[in-house]
């Protein structure tokens, strides 16, 4: 017998979190969960008015059937930061699809910044990772998305398997942003120049709900990746901010993404942006 | 010869004044960094944006506008309308397609005999997609789905074929050969694009993206995308 994945039931985890604005503070209200996902406490290293979460996953991989549905709501005028402690491992799959579904609703001039760690998407995986981004007036949204295709590490390219990603985002009701992606491991996709161009790790950054000054354009325009060889892009579309990866190193696309959050965060959120503690462990 | 025949060559024709000819869509960066230099190149580029962007995106969203202007969901097609133009993925891509979307409207007041109900309909979104224009017109003229997917995509590569030959540059011969070849493919995708469940759509292309995005601030430029 080929063991293709751990043996046990499929997990059907699910964790709901509310943020509210109470005077200066933001405050973790709301923190149901079932099965293995959950946030053990809120921090505060900027300071009282923003909450940062950790979101913890603790099987530490997504297996074949597994279905992980994230809802994060954040009332008027309240401001989450939510981040991973580790890379996201999507192992292979003896057939049965796993999904991960984000839904973040952001309430009028609340912000929400969803900067999970890379997700590994294994060779034979078969993975659908949705996420649904809901802006109020006013609100404001900052995310990424990193994924490395294949353990490249350990010499192992997306050779089998499917992964499905889509993202939208609503503004107002008002289609913002829509991305879908069907990608076949092995499928002529990967070293498409139009597709992954042979890299293993592609990332996106959305910034949305304010309009980006040019200055700040072109402060993100001169970001520049570190990895030899690596592609990045920006534009500004209305109320939206795209940035775009293509490289090897997940650990350069993260500092990609810090520099250019560095341009993006002050004008956008009026705060500086430093780099959650629990990325560098 | 029907009169279906002569509005859709009328639509698939380069000499359709919506300007274009006056866009790469990313393939004049895609010259300038290397990654496209000869003719082999050039295909590759056109061929897989057909195959893995065109084909499983733009053109089963195609299908669904025709469809609804065809039994008259105005709101399903202003819906569709807006979900373009949410996927349009840089500034320069957005705004082709609102420019081209504008002077496609523009184009059809001025024809003076197009129904007067579409034109209210076109009317709705204050600045509508090339592709919801377009369609409209499509379907107005009685243009099988088939037939208007096929005019859609072949003008399309007609167009990044010229493109190819102006920035790579190639010869005459070598643009026909590509688009013979693009012409061979088309039938394919169009019969997938009518048969592909909304779960498979897919429009990711990461380095096309980044092509549209560093075209924005390329030195030299004869293209506006």
């Amino acid at each position: 017998m080929q063991v293709t994945e751990p043996i046990s039931a499929p997990w059907q985890a699910s964790l709901v979190l509310g943020f509210a604005r109470r005077g200066d503070a933001t405050i973790l209200v709301r923190r149901d969960h079932r099965g293995p996902l959950r946030v053990q406490k809120a921090l505060y290293p900027e300071g009282p008015e923003v909450c940062h979460a950790i979101v913890l996953h603790p099987p530490a991989g997504i297996a074949g059937g597994d279905q992980l549905d994230i809802r994060i709501e954040a009332d008027a005028a309240a401001h989450a930061l939510l981040t991973t402690p580790g890379a996201g491992k999507w192992y292979r799959s003896g057939g049965a699809q796993s999904s991960q579904q984000v839904h973040l609703k952001v309430g009028a001039g609340a912000t929400v910044e969803w900067l999970p760690q890379e997700s590994i998407v294994f060779s034979g995986a078969q993975a659908t990772m949705r996420t649904t981004i809901e802006l109020e007036q006013g609100a404001r949204f900052t995310g990424v998305e990193t994924i490395c295709f294949g353990r490249r590490a350990s010499g192992e390219t997306l050779d089998r398997g499917r992964l499905k990603l889509a993202t939208d985002i609503r503004a107002d009701g008002w289609l913002l942003w829509r991305e879908r992606g069907v990608i076949d491991g092995g499928s002529a996709l990967m070293d498409s120049p139009i597709g992954l161009a042979g890299f293993s790790v592609c990332s996106t950054v959305l910034a949305a709900g304010r309009e980006i000054e040019p200055e700040t354009l072109r402060a993100c325009r001169a970001v520049t990746a570190i990895e030899p060889g690596a592609r990045c892009g920006v534009s500004v579309l209305p109320q939206l901010f795209v940035g775009r990866y293509l490289g090897h190193s997940a650990e350069a696309a993260r500092e990609w993404f810090v520099a250019l959050w560095q341009c993006l965060r002050p004008t956008i959120v009026g705060r500086d942006a430093i780099a959650p503690r629990i990325w560098n462990t | 010869m029907s009169i279906a025949l002569a509005k859709l060559l009328q639509l698939a024709s380069p000499a359709l004044p919506v300007g274009a000819y006056t866009y790469s869509q990313g393939l004049e960066w895609a010259v300038e960094a290397g990654t496209v230099k000869d003719e082999a190149g050039a295909l590759r580029w056109i061929g897989d944006q057909l195959e893995w962007n065109l084909g499983r995106y733009e053109a089963p969203l195609l299908m669904r506008l025709m469809e609804a202007w065809k039994v008259g969901a105005h709101d399903t097609a202003i819906e569709l309308d807006a979900e373009y133009l949410a996927t349009r993925e840089s500034a320069e891509l957005r705004a082709e397609t609102l420019q081209m979307g504008y002077s496609m409207k523009r184009l059809l007041h001025e024809l003076g005999d197009f129904p007067q109900p579409l034109l209210d309909a076109i009317a709705v979104p204050p600045a509508p997609t090339f592709a919801y224009v377009w369609t409209c017109a499509a379907a107005a003229w009685q243009i099988p789905l088939q037939d208007a997917l096929t005019a859609w995509l072949w003008s399309w590569a007609e167009n990044q074929t010229m493109a190819a030959l102006k920035a790579v540059p190639l010869g005459q011969a070598a643009g026909q050969r590509i688009l013979q070849e693009i012409g061979r493919r088309i039938p394919a995708v169009v019969d997938r694009a009518l048969a592909l469940a909304e779960q498979e759509y897919s429009n990711f292309a990461p380095g096309f993206a980044i092509a549209c995005c560093n075209h924005e601030t390329q030195y030299t430029r004869l293209f506006r995308s």
